[in-house]
């Protein structure tokens, strides 16, 4: 079995093999480094993307982002920004601009480095 | 199997139960769901950002977005700042409260409890959500002493429209104010109580933010106490013919009647010193997938429709029980967005609009899936407050967001206004100055005074210049 596993890691180019899902612990104490933005995070994003069963993806939870992130940053921001499915417009962030929702959403998502 | 009505009842195995049989193209039928509704665009020809209200019904593009860090600073905004000024909290009013071309401002930096005196009096900004509340409080060994069923809202939004639990003897959040600190629209900070600036205070505890800009509120609270909740399915005949009865003994109880199931989700709870029992993960949205299912199924037949549903819940509906404290369980997450309407009758005549909401949804709409919240809240004596004048009995429809909603006000909101009944400030309805006029015994105190408090009508926005320029 842990040869089978080490052989499937090894075939994913991106290695997500191993992050795993987070704890309710880690969801809980995830925030961005830069305080501005953890302070918008902190009273908005947190309330439905730290708890596990809200039914948002969860902060840093990679199979959750994953398929999201394939469709594209630009995608991304304009359904926080309008609304789509269960994630109402805004996020419930009513100081955010553009900027910190794309910031917002790649910390979320762990995708802080990548274009 | 453990005791528990949202991992049984509300469990993707009964989605699956539904559509057993039917084959793939019932599964398909059954999961089915509408295209988003049309979204406004993300910017405007200047560039300004949208705003859109929860469920999506309501928006505008703010010249200004401002999020200041203290009174100063809002007292600031509100001196020289483009109209209309309208603070916004956690956009959950369906009514176009909030909507502006000019400034939109959040007090989510003036946020958190300051202190909890000798008498429990709890001094809190009023930016803070109902949600970090709890904790907060529970920190300091106090709770408030009832709580509405969903937690984003920030105190100052759950003020200004009234929102409310349940609870026979238990008051709306504002009821339980005793002070009250605003910053008017000339930017001056004034402190009112039932001693100091009584009309005032009167007036401000329900008002919308047209008044000013509620800062500061001193709120009663009580000692932070664990709950026992219980959670049960029964017929809807029995559950309304036990209410009354229900709402004396338990220190909360509401009930849902479930349309076109012959059947209504009864939830209380009471003070305890029982060792916590956490509520397991949250299953309440696989319950409406599966009502949104058979209605996706079986719509086409109420008989069929209501046959089915009542066997599945009967059948895999099991209680649920729970204790902890009470800022745990009296509020939950709703993910699944929605539009609603909310009246408050009195209490009288609560259950009789009920059954003839429910009757009227089951003759004519079988598009509606959602269970339809019935609550009782104790008086209050604030001049806008719903629950002015005696208890009172609520009961609101709900349409998932995808769904049309015009009937709430061609057809149930009819049945409210013949059972004398006063809308929720931040829920969808109709009515009009005239209207308003004669449901409150002070609405013309009220609207002389907002004139006072604002002559130039810099925190009116089009709706509330509508009801009261």
């Amino acid at each position: 079995m842990r040869v089978a596993l080490m052989v499937v890691c090894a075939g994913l180019a991106l290695a997500d093999c191993g992050r795993g899902k987070p704890s309710a612990e880690e969801l809980a104490n995830f925030k961005p480094a830069d305080p501005a933005l953890a302070t918008l995070y902190d009273h908005s994003c947190k309330a439905c993307h730290a708890v596990a069963d809200s039914g948002a993806p969860p902060v840093h939870d990679h199979d959750a982002w994953e398929p999201r992130w394939q469709k594209g940053l630009p995608t991304l921001v304009s359904h926080a920004i309008t609304g789509f499915q269960a994630m109402p417009a805004g996020g419930q962030c009513s100081a955010c601009t553009r900027e910190d929702y794309e910031k917002l959403i790649r910390f979320m998502a762990d995708e802080e480095n990548k274009q | 199997m453990s005791v528990n009505r949202r991992n049984v009842l509300i469990g993707s195995g009964v989605g699956a139960a539904v559509v057993v049989g039917a084959g793939a193209l019932g599964y398909e039928r059954a999961v089915s769901d509408k295209p988003e509704p049309p979204a406004p665009p993300a910017t405007n020809a200047k560039g300004d950002l949208v705003w859109r209200n929860w469920s999506g019904i309501q928006h505008s593009y703010p010249e200004l977005r401002v999020a200041p860090k203290s009174e100063d600073e809002l007292a600031n905004v509100l001196r020289a700042a483009q109209a209309p000024i309208r603070a916004v909290g956690a956009g959950h009013s369906f009514m176009p409260l909030v909507p502006t071309d000019g400034t939109l401002m959040t007090l989510d930096n003036i946020a958190g409890v300051t202190d909890v005196d000798a008498n429990g009096i709890a001094t809190m900004w009023v930016g803070t959500r109902l949600g970090d509340l709890g904790p907060a409080l529970a920190a300091k060994g106090r709770a408030m002493a009832n709580l509405p069923d969903i937690n984003k809202q920030s105190l100052g939004g759950a003020l200004g429209t009234a929102t409310h639990g349940t609870g026979k003897h238990l008051r709306a959040i504002h009821g339980d104010v005793v002070a009250l600190r605003l910053a008017t629209a000339r930017g001056e900070l004034v402190e009112c109580s039932a001693d100091n600036n009584p009309d005032l205070f009167n007036a401000a505890r329900v008002s919308m933010g047209s008044l000013g800009i509620i800062t500061q509120a001193k709120l009663k609270t009580i000692p932070n106490r664990r709950l026992h909740r219980r959670v049960w399915l029964e017929d809807f005949d029995e559950t309304v013919s036990k209410a009354e009865e229900r709402w004396k003994t338990h220190r909360n109880y509401e009930f849902y009647a479930i349309p076109f199931t012959g059947l209504a989700a009864n939830i209380t709870h009471d003070e305890t010193d029982e060792p916590a029992r956490p509520r397991g993960p949250d299953t309440d949205t696989g319950f409406l997938e599966m009502l949104k299912a058979v209605r996706n199924l079986l719509g086409f037949s109420t008989g069929m429709r209501k046959t089915t549903a009542k066997l599945l819940l009967e059948t895999f509906g099991t209680p649920e029980e729970a204790v902890d404290e009470g800022w745990k369980l009296l509020s939950t997450e709703r993910p699944v967005r929605f539009n609603e309407m909310e009246f408050h009758m009195p209490a009288g005549a609560q259950l009789s609009a009920l059954k003839e909401v429910v009757a009227t949804i089951e003759k004519y709409r079988p598009d509606v899936f959602f269970p339809i919240e019935t609550r009782r809240i104790a008086t209050d004596d604030a001049w806008l407050s719903p629950f002015q004048g005696g208890e009172h009995g609520s009961v609101a429809v709900h349409a998932y967001y995808k769904d049309d909603y015009d009937f709430f006000f061609t057809m149930i909101q009819p049945i409210f206004r013949r059972h004398g009944g006063r809308p929720h400030w931040g829920k969808l309805n109709s009515l009009t100055t005239k209207d308003f006029a004669s449901l409150y015994p002070r609405w013309n105190d009220f609207v002389s005074l907002r004139r006072q408090m604002d002559p130039e009508g810099r925190l009116m926005n089009s709706y509330l210049k509508g009801i009261m320029a």
